[in-house]
């Protein structure tokens, strides 16, 4: 073979792959991974999620179980937990001697740091059924003020505050996207009916809703979690029927409708794979305000109750004490903060991955 | 191109609420696709003439806050447990009597029945759970402070976010652009109940700066506005902000506003006269959700820095079963809103040279 004809296979070669298709999720990924920040985000959330997916697993103490001796220690990697308490009980001892002119500890006072000391050696308690030499413990984040872990706490209430967000968005989608391509494929009556429904509940306030919903029907994760889902699929249903009734007299379905395809045929396999970008876009971009709005109800004392945690519920507690006991506050707020950064990035590089419109640089 | 044809008209995520139920949109362009919804496939629209629109949706107003008196009517009234019920239960008799002093003992439908005529009166009723008060005394006290906060905090929202919308447009990729876009992302993605005790905490419990709570009848005057006033328009500023970057930078390359150079307008005239023009729209629209973000954010800011307004009435109540004080929160938080997105909505079909009168 001369090298001619290799040149020429060698062009046909690239016509071809340049000609190849490229379908659009694998066009959204491509332009995703050039976006530097949106897969920082990912790699955040998919850290997140393991996290949490895996809590019960991880060398982590109990989320729940109160150790009172140890309340409000402050976060420490190099100390236990006894020697923190020791340190606290004789700082106080001390400001108390400097209050009453004393330059010794009273008889009491010695005897009570010698019987702290004498328990941070032996004492054992049972958690989770295992016997625990429970003043050796560290808490990397320190304990809030009823001696238990920050850390356990932050990851259990991560694992709330993410499932509320991820199994919320899920819902409210599938209600969305179920009605908003009925109202839309279907038209006439139905889409009146179903339309009208949504303009009315869209008039009205939505957190003032869910806030009443919460408070009349108790504090629980389910009720958070159905009365957010209840409230927030309108805006899903209304972008599904736009999009349903842009496409349903393209060609294609048509075409579909031509060979004898049913209606939810048409509906499920043909029209909604097509809006599959936005719905992805959208639902990213919700998971963050699904988590706001739990934490939100925490944080009003509406949503989760206790034992149980949530980011907003954590944040909640600490706010009265953050005078004396700041870390409280900081971490939960960080752990929270770095999520809802990296879930707004994600999103926002979706957008631009799944819009070949957007010029949206920002 | 695939099945990601460039020619379908993309609809966008926030202009989807303003979809209309023939499939249309309606005016609004807040968009983050940049205008790349199905508003630009459309084109321009027209209303019937101006009187007309304003009073179609002036009439439309009074069936809305209808559903939403009805809704809550109902949902509050389902629901397991009363006002009354309390841990140590009341004797029978006592109970009767309270119940029939406030027509509880009535059929709902009747109780409904009176609320709905006593509403339109403009009577709220007496509060359940505090004796010789009634809703509209708590209302007329309160509401004033919240109402004060909620204008503050938008006028915040709306100057800096503006200013800084607009100098990060025109300085494009300085540091002015990315400092404030960097805030901005932090405004969007931190929530309120966070941001508002990290500020306390530093300005008033590290730092000793500002008051920790308080409100400006109190003797710490005006420094306690500060900050509930910051932290309720934080997010908002930060949304403004993204919001007229982006139309200012497509404004600016617009065609009438190389005509305006090519004129030889000074760029500062270019910048007030035309560009602020165009690219104010998409903001104007957004005023009204962020009008109703700003009521819901002064409960929690209220909560945090124990600011007197009605946002502690609306929580409290809530957990006392106070039927007609929950309802009389409802009643004025949705009265507002309503009349904040109208009123909106009006300045908006006057602004978009979109939209035209026959």
């Amino acid at each position: 073979m001369s090298t001619q004809s290799t040149e020429r296979a060698n062009s046909t070669d690239q016509l071809q792959q340049a000609v190849e298709s490229v379908s659009l999720g694998r066009d959204a990924w491509r332009r995703l991974k050039k976006n530097t920040m949106a897969m920082f985000g990912l790699v955040v959330v998919v850290v997140y999620t393991l996290v949490s997916l895996t809590a019960p697993i991880l060398p982590i103490h109990s989320f729940r179980q109160q150790v009172l001796e140890h309340r409000d220690l402050p976060p420490s990697f190099t100390k236990t937990a006894g020697e923190l308490w020791y340190e606290r009980e004789r700082d106080y001892m001390l400001l108390v001697m400097e209050k009453e002119d004393r330059s010794t500890f009273s008889a009491s006072e010695q005897a009570e740091l010698d019987d702290i000391q004498q328990r941070i050696q032996s004492e054992t308690r049972e958690i989770n059924g295992e016997i625990v030499m429970v003043h050796t413990r560290r808490y990397v984040l320190g304990t809030d003020h009823l001696g238990r872990d920050m850390l356990a706490r932050i990851i259990y209430g991560g694992q709330i505050s993410i499932m509320v967000g991820m199994l919320g968005t899920l819902t409210s989608v599938l209600i969305g996207v179920v009605l908003g391509s009925i109202a839309g494929y279907v038209g006439g009556k139905t889409d009146y009916l179903i339309m009208r429904v949504v303009d009315v509940m869209y008039g009205l306030p939505y957190m003032l809703l869910v806030i009443i919903l919460m408070a009349i029907f108790g504090r629980s994760i389910v009720n958070v979690f159905v009365a957010l889902s209840l409230v927030s699929w309108l805006v899903v249903a209304r972008v599904v029927r736009g999009q349903i009734i842009s496409l349903k007299n393209s060609e294609f379905v048509e075409a579909a409708r031509s060979m004898g395809a049913s209606t939810a045929r048409i509906i499920f396999r043909h029209l909604i794979p097509n809006t599959l970008g936005i719905i992805i876009v959208f639902a990213t971009l919700r998971i963050p305000a699904f988590i706001m709005q739990e934490s939100f109800l925490s944080f009003l004392g509406l949503g989760i109750s206790a034992p149980f945690a949530s980011w907003g519920s954590l944040v909640s507690d600490a706010v009265e004490r953050m005078a004396n006991t700041p870390w409280q506050l900081f971490f939960p707020a960080a752990a929270m903060t770095v999520f809802l950064f990296a879930m707004n990035f994600l999103g926002d590089g979706l957008r631009d991955a799944f819009d070949p419109h957007s010029t949206n640089r920002r | 191109m695939g099945r990601s044809s460039l020619e379908r008209p993309f609809l966008c995520i926030d202009c989807a609420p303003n979809v209309a139920l023939d499939g249309s949109c309606l005016p609004h362009s807040n968009c983050p696709l940049d205008g790349n919804c199905l508003l630009r496939h459309r084109g321009a629209f027209i209303i019937a003439g101006m009187t007309q629109y304003v009073i179609r949706r002036f009439l439309g107003l009074f069936p809305t806050l209808w559903v939403i008196i009805t809704l809550s009517f109902f949902i509050i009234r389902i629901a397991p447990g009363g006002p009354f019920s309390r841990e140590k239960e009341l004797p029978q008799q006592v109970l009767e009597n309270i119940e029939a002093k406030y027509h509880l003992d009535e059929p709902l439908i009747v109780q409904y029945g009176r609320y709905l005529f006593d509403v339109v009166r403009g009577d709220l009723g007496p509060s359940f759970r505090y004796l010789d008060r009634n809703v509209n005394f708590y209302i007329f006290s309160s509401l004033p402070v919240s109402m004060f906060l909620g204008v503050i905090s938008l006028s915040i929202a709306l100057i800096f976010g503006v200013g800084f919308g607009v100098l990060s447009a025109i300085r494009q990729n300085s540091i002015v652009d990315y400092a404030s876009m960097s805030v901005a992302v932090i405004g969007i993605s931190v929530p309120l109940f966070v941001i508002g005790p990290v500020l306390m905490y530093f300005l008033s419990l590290r730092w000793g700066l500002l008051p920790t709570s308080g409100w400006i009848t109190g003797r710490n005057g005006w420094v306690t506005l500060i900050m509930p006033a910051i932290t309720l328009a934080f997010p908002y500023f930060a949304y403004i902000a993204r919001l007229m970057r982006a139309s200012v930078i497509e404004v600016l390359h617009s065609d009438y506003i190389r005509t305006a150079r090519a004129k030889g307008l000074h760029e500062l005239v270019v910048i007030f006269k035309h560009v602020l023009k165009g690219a104010l729209l998409p903001v104007v629209s957004y005023l009204g959700p962020a009008f109703a973000g700003i009521v819901t954010g002064s409960v929690v800011v209220e909560q945090i820095f124990r600011v007197p307004g009605l946002g502690k009435f609306f929580v409290q109540s809530a957990f006392n079963r106070d039927y007609t004080l929950i309802m009389g929160t409802v009643i004025v938080y949705s009265i507002i809103l309503i009349i904040m997105n109208f009123v909106v909505d009006i300045i908006y079909s006057f602004l978009d040279p979109r939209i035209s009168y026959k």
